[in-house]
């Protein structure tokens, strides 16, 4: 088996850090917890941290100005907690680059299952870097803002999406014209959905199809592919 | 009374317009007067020249050619003159005698016309006037040379028939009009400012402020306006910011409380105390939204309404799949509107919700406006096959923390704020949602979206 993996908790109450890293040991991670900033930078360079949960409120140095810090240390996957529904919260946190958000109170394993995906994708290197901080991802004249989580059509329209359709929208984009199999999007989908997973991803795909105009049975953006998986066989233009 | 204009400026304009027509009829009407005064005593003046100059001509004539120099006078239409020996008057004896204005100003016609005193008429005998529109006046000739009696006709003024009466009249009357018009509505116009602000402020508590300048009452008006507005803000800032600091207070004992779960050993338990901490937390969650309802900042951009409201569908069936097969959307694949998407969906989302909660199911159904309607707005209805809401529950479910029947909401859970959360954000995009019974069953909510 590999070596446990390292996460960096940065959170100033004293319980949630402790109990979080009860949680995350028990699940076979590494886990070194501290209270603030500059306890953070003081842990940073004796280890090698795989990912950081990072509470955006912190007594004296902010969370963002903790992960602008880290970000210009290394490209380690950063989970922000937010506060509950703050969007502008989740919108500056996104921008700055950090992977991931989870708001409080949040669900451990979701939070889990959040943490599996990111450092999933970070084992991706091509993917990562290419997506983090891009205002805007245009495709066959749709545009995906991953700051503001959300989908324009070609008229500068908004169309809503639910959660787990924008996070497989945004798997598929940064992963265009590259299969994903049903199992990295089993995984995109677990904690998100009640009922079975399988079904889930189908219906989620369907949705999605209709969103974009893009009819099943023809399908031309996101495509099936035999064996189980599918593509967004289009070219993707970062802005 | 139906001729009585609705509008503050219609009535107004219709009082001055009406005052200044009467007084307008009644500057006219002594014009008049004046002027018929005027036409009298130029007809008086006219008539005792031409009688003294006719009676001179005649007495001044030799008295064998009198009745031939007559003849030869052209006398002006109307008048006929001829010399008598007797009785000066047979026919005009029915008239009255000749008003005394008139009767002096023929005297003195006389004096004024030169000639010899002694051929001057002895004596003036005058019937009739202005009034019978006829004269008859006898001139005794000196001696015994008999009478020259003159009858003319005297038209009776009308100084109604001028005719740039008329057209005076009609142009003051509109030019008073527009006048009118045009000052009632500056003057009325801060009140229907005002009431624009109060329109504005139902809608954003965070309008702009009224300007407090213009004529004193209205400034006093709006100075107290903009007391109140703020007094209101205020209220509503304290509510948000109490409502808010005890949700972000709550997160953090929520979350370790979910942590703490995960060492629950006892699966059931577990899932049991996390199900409580979700209520829980759903119930901190709509409170932040009633809070934020209030205070929203997101900016409205277009939306695709007919996939806004399918998306809100989605999610319900994503939380809970047991009523996916009951939910339903009728409308237009496509619909675009300007909305605060966030607000919006959550607004939706709370409907549909309620609608599942009670009615196990919901359809919901987008009618955009009709094309050239005069109100441009969407309608969306969401309907349930529930037992419908009792007549007098109607509109009270829409206030914060009431809900229908404590005992079945105790299976249902919810907050008792999904309604009151949704009418507060559709009224702050300016449209408005209502519960009714439907004929068939069930109860329908009717969502008014301005678009």
């Amino acid at each position: 088996m590999e070596t446990a993996q390292h996460i960096l908790v940065v959170d100033d109450d004293r319980e949630i850090r402790e109990l979080l890293a009860r949680f995350l040991e028990r699940n076979r991670f590494r886990v070194t917890a501290v209270r603030d900033a500059r306890e953070a930078r003081r842990a940073w360079p004796h280890a090698h941290f795989h990912l950081v949960v990072l509470d955006l409120m912190l007594p004296g140095e902010s969370g963002l100005e903790l992960a602008r810090w880290m970000r210009s240390q290394s490209d380690i996957p950063i989970i922000m907690l937010t506060a509950m529904g703050e969007d502008t919260d989740r919108i500056v946190g996104l921008e700055l680059g950090a992977d991931d958000y989870v708001a409080k109170p949040f669900n451990p394993r979701e939070l889990l299952a959040r943490i599996r995906a990111v450092l999933r994708r970070a084992g991706e290197p091509a993917v990562r870097r290419e997506t983090a901080g891009a205002a805007a991802l245009c495709f066959a004249g749709w545009t995906l803002e991953p700051a503001r989580r959300r989908l324009l059509n070609p008229d500068g329209v908004e169309v809503a999406l639910t959660g787990g359709e924008y996070d497989l929208l945004l798997a598929l984009v940064e992963r265009a014209n590259r299969v994903l199999t049903r199992d990295m999007l089993l995984d995109l989908l677990r904690g998100r959905q009640a009922g079975p997973f399988d079904r889930a991803i189908d219906v989620a795909i369907s949705r999605l199809r209709r969103k974009l105009d893009d009819d099943g049975r023809r399908a031309q953006l996101i495509k099936t592919v035999r064996g189980g998986g599918y593509v967004l066989a289009t070219s993707i233009e970062r802005r | 009374m139906t001729l009585w204009p609705r509008s503050l400026a219609a009535r107004t304009a219709v009082v001055l317009l009406f005052t200044l027509a009467a007084i307008q009829v009644a500057g006219l009407t002594i014009d008049a007067l004046d002027r018929q005064d005027l036409q009298r005593l130029g007809q008086i003046r006219d008539v005792s020249v031409q009688l003294a100059t006719l009676y001179r001509a005649i007495v001044q004539a030799p008295r064998s050619a009198r009745d031939k120099t007559l003849a030869a006078i052209a006398l002006p239409p109307g008048m006929h003159a001829a010399i008598r020996n007797q009785t000066p008057f047979d026919a005009g004896g029915r008239l009255p005698l000749a008003p005394e204005p008139l009767e002096r100003a023929i005297r003195v016609a006389m004096y004024l016309v030169r000639m010899p005193p002694w051929q001057r008429p002895h004596q003036i005998i005058m019937r009739g006037g202005l009034a019978s529109e006829r004269l008859l006046v006898a001139m005794r000739l000196p001696g015994q040379d008999g009478w020259l009696t003159v009858s003319t006709r005297l038209a009776r003024p009308q100084p109604w028939h001028s005719p740039s009466f008329l057209a005076a009249f009609a142009l003051m009357t509109v030019a008073a009009a527009l006048l009118t018009i045009w000052a009632v509505r500056r003057l009325i116009r801060p009140v229907r400012t005002l009431a624009a602000a109060a329109e504005r402020l139902g809608r954003d508590v965070n309008a702009p402020p009224l300007s407090e300048d213009g004529p004193t009452e209205v400034a006093t008006a709006a100075a107290a306006f903009n007391t109140m507005a703020a007094r209101i803000r205020r209220f509503v800032e304290d509510r948000t910011f109490l409502l808010t600091a005890m949700g972000h207070d709550l997160r953090t004992p929520i979350t370790r409380l979910k942590l703490r779960a995960e060492f629950i050993e006892d699966e059931e338990q577990r899932q049991k105390f996390m199900a409580d901490l979700d209520e829980i937390e759903a119930m901190v969650a709509a409170t932040l939204d009633f809070g934020r309802a209030a205070t929203a900042s997101e900016p409205a951009a277009p939306v695709d309404l007919a996939m806004l409201c399918q998306t809100v569908l989605d999610e319900a069936a994503d939380v809970r799949p047991e009523a996916a097969s009951s939910l339903a959307y009728a409308g237009p694949a496509h619909y675009t509107a300007r909305a605060r998407i966030g607000a919006l969906k959550r607004a939706l989302g709370n409907l549909v919700n309620n609608a599942i909660a009670y009615g196990g199911g919901a359809r919901l159904t987008l009618v955009p406006p009709e094309r050239g309607g005069k109100a441009e707005v969407a309608r969306i209805e969401i309907e349930d096959d529930g037992p419908g809401i009792p007549p007098a529950d109607l509109e009270r479910v829409f206030q914060p923390f009431q809900r229908l029947e404590a005992s079945r909401n105790r299976e249902t859970g919810g907050t008792g704020l999904g309604l009151s959360i949704a009418r507060d954000i559709l009224r702050a995009h300016g449209g408005d949602v209502t519960l009714s019974n439907r004929a068939g069953g069930g109860a329908r909510a009717i969502v008014t979206l301005p678009v």
